[in-house]
């Protein structure tokens, strides 16, 4: 592998078919809800419910899915985050197969903030919480924070594309990376 | 590449900041808030048919109840500040 040139062969699997679907399915669900908020009729509630629905089979798959969809694989120690934060500074962090300790704390904060939107939403629409302007600003307020780590990952990922050299958006369609070399931590 | 993602932060900050406007669900042209009749009217009002008044909030000059109608059922509805008259949504009236 000298040559620069990266072949069929040394490619490999990382991100499962689920975890694929999920990914996008997730972004097409979170940008449907948010354009359609102020439309008269149920289609803003019921994406909401749908998106409601994904998460937990993520959560699951976090446990029972393939190795690099695993909480387990991607999940790092406060210290190990620190450090790695710390050569990502000096530019100089390693690649990672699977998500690197900033990505995997993201993946966990999107699914919590996600989680957290749409179960503020369908409480306010509950009998209880109907009309209530805490829980309105709640919602609001999830919703934002979403957006602002929506747009935290996307700066994420383009910069470890760059970095590492790889396009890690293509990657989440096609699920291959580059085989683990050198430095990289599988 | 800075550039395309700076565009997509702004417009991610974008979305993120226009929480406060309207929603162009209804519109009514009522024109200073200091000639308009007070909410509590109008909750005295939808009180007065059975209704339990959740919220009222401004929109697009419009007053925005948030209730429990008479048979239980929540309702979102428009009412003009001047005349405290039901305002057809923009969407009905489009029909």
């Amino acid at each position: 592998m000298h040559s620069g040139k990266v072949t069929r062969a040394s490619r490999v699997l990382i991100w499962d078919l689920l975890v694929r679907c999920f990914h996008w399915s997730l972004v097409v669900g979170f940008f449907a809800a948010y354009f359609t908020r102020h439309n008269p009729g149920p289609w803003h509630e019921w994406i909401g419910y749908a998106v409601l629905t994904l998460l937990p089979i993520r959560l699951l798959w976090g446990f029972v899915g393939s190795r690099y969809a695993r909480f387990a694989q991607f999940v790092r120690s406060p210290t190990h985050t620190l450090a790695y934060s710390k050569l990502l500074l000096a530019g100089r962090q390693p690649r990672y197969l699977g998500h690197n300790p900033l990505g995997g704390w993201m993946v966990l904060a999107l699914i919590g903030s996600v989680l957290a939107t749409c179960i503020t939403g369908w409480l306010y629409t509950t009998d209880y919480f109907w009309g209530l302007e805490w829980m309105e600003e709640l919602h609001d307020g999830f919703t934002w924070l979403s957006l602002m780590l929506v747009g935290l990952h996307i700066t994420g990922v383009i910069h470890a594309s760059r970095h590492g050299k790889e396009n890690l958006p293509a990657a989440m369609v096609h699920g291959r990376k580059r085989a683990a070399s050198g430095n990289d931590v599988d | 590449m800075n550039r395309k993602l700076s565009s997509l932060v702004f417009v991610l900050a974008m979305m993120a900041s226009s929480s406060g406007f309207a929603t162009g669900l209804a519109t009514c042209d009522s024109g200073p808030e200091e000639n308009w009749k007070p909410s509590t009217e109008l909750q005295a009002m939808l009180e007065a048919k059975g209704w339990t008044v959740r919220r009222i909030k401004v929109d697009a000059g419009c007053y925005e109840v948030y209730a429990v109608d008479e048979n239980g059922k929540k309702v979102e509805a428009y009412f003009h500040p001047l005349t405290l008259e039901p305002v057809p949504l923009d969407s009905e009236k489009a029909n």
